[in-house]
């Protein structure tokens, strides 16, 4: 059953509560009872409403600290929200350049345990396997632990995983800075060819080339709310008034 | 409903499969990393039987039939339980990489876990029961009742997963969980009939057969592998609803403080 809609989110917003002092013992906890930790509330997401259908692809644009990231993990359901309502239909992925990989697997277990966690089964991980390694130029790393990998090959070997595995919702984070020039040729000729296709993207970047390029609709943020979602020129021309 | 649930799991069922390669992953990293690698599984059971012999059986004298046995079973049952429980503490930090960047089901990082630890304690038991036929002078030999060593483990991975989603999202708002834990578990160490002889364990603490849930898995689990007589059904009974209601206040743990790990942790 294929729903058309592949993220509703109706009202949803985040705080964090940052505490001064950090409680985080059963000792101090008691020892404080009756004097609670101050806190400072950040609120990094202000009640939102968004709607994207499967297959959009979606810009994300805003000055830094303007709740892009947040916002992501929200989606993602990597966070969970404090107010109102979120459905996520599929699997999700969040690409930035710390991503989700174990430094003590090698690059081969981390190739598998990955897949199989963006939903593949372990047969169709056997068919990708090689096209992964190829992509990401590890060809003689394959059974090294990825803590030994500069983070160069790190991003490169985590582009290349999600690029050929790719959950159904894609969340990718400034991914056209990752690797060399040689590598960002190959990540955009991607870009261009078959593989969005199908697949809803959610891209966060700071460079407008690739928003105006990809996204058929952008959402432009400001102070942890979406300020306007619509079409790409006009979220780009708000972000750049906003820069001046 | 049920139906449907098991239905569509399986069909999608990438999830068994994943659940297996990350319990594979997780034993090769305990037990190949380090130079004994499996064998050190294997030994560190037999030196504790060789401590407890020692004491219990050479020193004080509590002339318990087949006592090798009779504490090589319960220690393979305790260990499987700490090192479910206390190993298991940190498990949300140790396994980030698996929830943060995906929707994944946190749960899965904890059944495959509590799987790797399975194998182990599988390893364990073949030796026990090699140690059981062919080396214990007073054995009393194999029979159908073995089988019920099934149940008896089961309940102990039910309760031990329970109890290892309830401290590990503790740990998200109390670090120091680990140090009580640990004392905590010495204290029910003790209070296991581990290396008690049965019948004084039972006249010195009459409660505590029920009151510590791996007392009764133990003492079921003699039953069925040297007594050859069946569980204690009422015993276990009342484990597996001790069981199956830590493990509902473990999942209660999840939804509540677990879904704030990606974000304090």
């Amino acid at each position: 059953m294929k729903t058309e809609t592949a993220i509703i989110a109706k009202d949803i917003s985040k705080t964090f509560h940052i505490s001064e002092d950090s409680h985080n013992t059963v000792k101090h906890r008691l020892f404080n009872l009756f004097n609670p930790p101050k806190r400072k509330d950040v609120p990094a997401l202000k009640p939102t409403s968004i709607e994207i259908q499967r297959g959009e692809c979606i810009g994300l644009i805003g000055r830094n600290g303007s709740g892009k990231t947040t916002l992501t993990k929200v989606l993602a359901g990597v966070y969970p929200t404090d107010t109102g309502f979120i459905k996520i239909n599929g699997s999700t992925m969040l690409m930035n350049l710390g991503v989700g990989m174990s430094h003590e697997l090698t690059a081969r277990e981390n190739i598998y345990v990955s897949g199989s966690v963006l939903g593949l089964k372990i047969k169709e991980v056997d068919q990708l396997f090689d096209e992964i390694v190829e992509f990401a130029e590890i060809k003689n790393f394959i059974d090294t632990k990825v803590k030994f990998f500069s983070s160069g090959m790190m991003a490169r070997l985590a582009f290349s995983i999600a690029v050929k595995a790719g959950a159904d919702i894609m969340f990718l984070d400034e991914i056209f800075s990752v690797g060399d020039m040689k590598f960002q040729e190959k990540a955009v000729k991607v870009f261009e060819g078959s593989w969005i296709q199908g697949k809803t993207v959610i891209l966060v970047s700071h460079g407008m080339e690739v928003i105006r390029k990809y996204c058929t609709r952008s959402a432009f943020m400001k102070n942890g709310q979406i300020e306007f979602f619509g079409d790409t020129e006009k979220a780009i021309e708000l972000y750049k008034t906003d820069n001046q | 409903m049920v139906l449907k649930i098991l239905n569509d799991w399986l069909k999608r069922s990438n999830k068994a499969e994943r659940l297996w390669l990350l319990a594979k992953i997780e034993f090769k990293l305990r037990y190949y990393e380090n130079k004994l690698g499996l064998l050190w599984a294997l030994i560190k059971p037999l030196m504790d039987i060789v401590i407890y012999f020692v004491v219990f059986q050479i020193i004080m004298q509590q002339n318990v039939p087949a006592f090798a046995s009779y504490l090589f079973i319960g220690i393979i049952l305790w260990n499987f339980f700490v090192e479910s429980t206390v190993g298991t503490i940190q498990i949300l930090k140790t396994k980030q990489y698996l929830y943060e960047y995906s929707n994944m089901n946190k749960i899965e990082i904890y059944v495959s876990t509590l799987l790797s630890n399975s194998i182990g304690f599988f390893f364990n038991f073949l030796m026990f029961i090699i140690f059981y036929t062919f080396i214990e002078k007073e054995s009393n030999g194999l029979s159908i009742q073995n089988f019920w060593i099934v149940a008896v483990f089961l309940n102990l991975f039910i309760l031990s997963l329970g109890m290892s989603l309830i401290l590990s999202t503790i740990y998200i708002i109390a670090k120091d969980i680990t140090q009580i834990w640990t004392v905590f578990t010495s204290f029910l160490f003790f209070l296991s009939p581990i290396f008690y002889k049965l019948s004084t364990f039972k006249a010195r603490l009459p409660l505590f057969e029920y009151g510590n849930p791996v007392a009764g898995i133990i003492i079921n689990a003699r039953r069925v592998m040297m007594e050859h007589t069946p569980p204690d059904f009422p015993l276990m009974g009342f484990d597996y609803a001790y069981a199956t209601i830590i493990l509902l206040l473990g999942v209660l743990f999840l939804n509540r403080l677990g879904s704030k790990a990606a974000e304090k942790l």
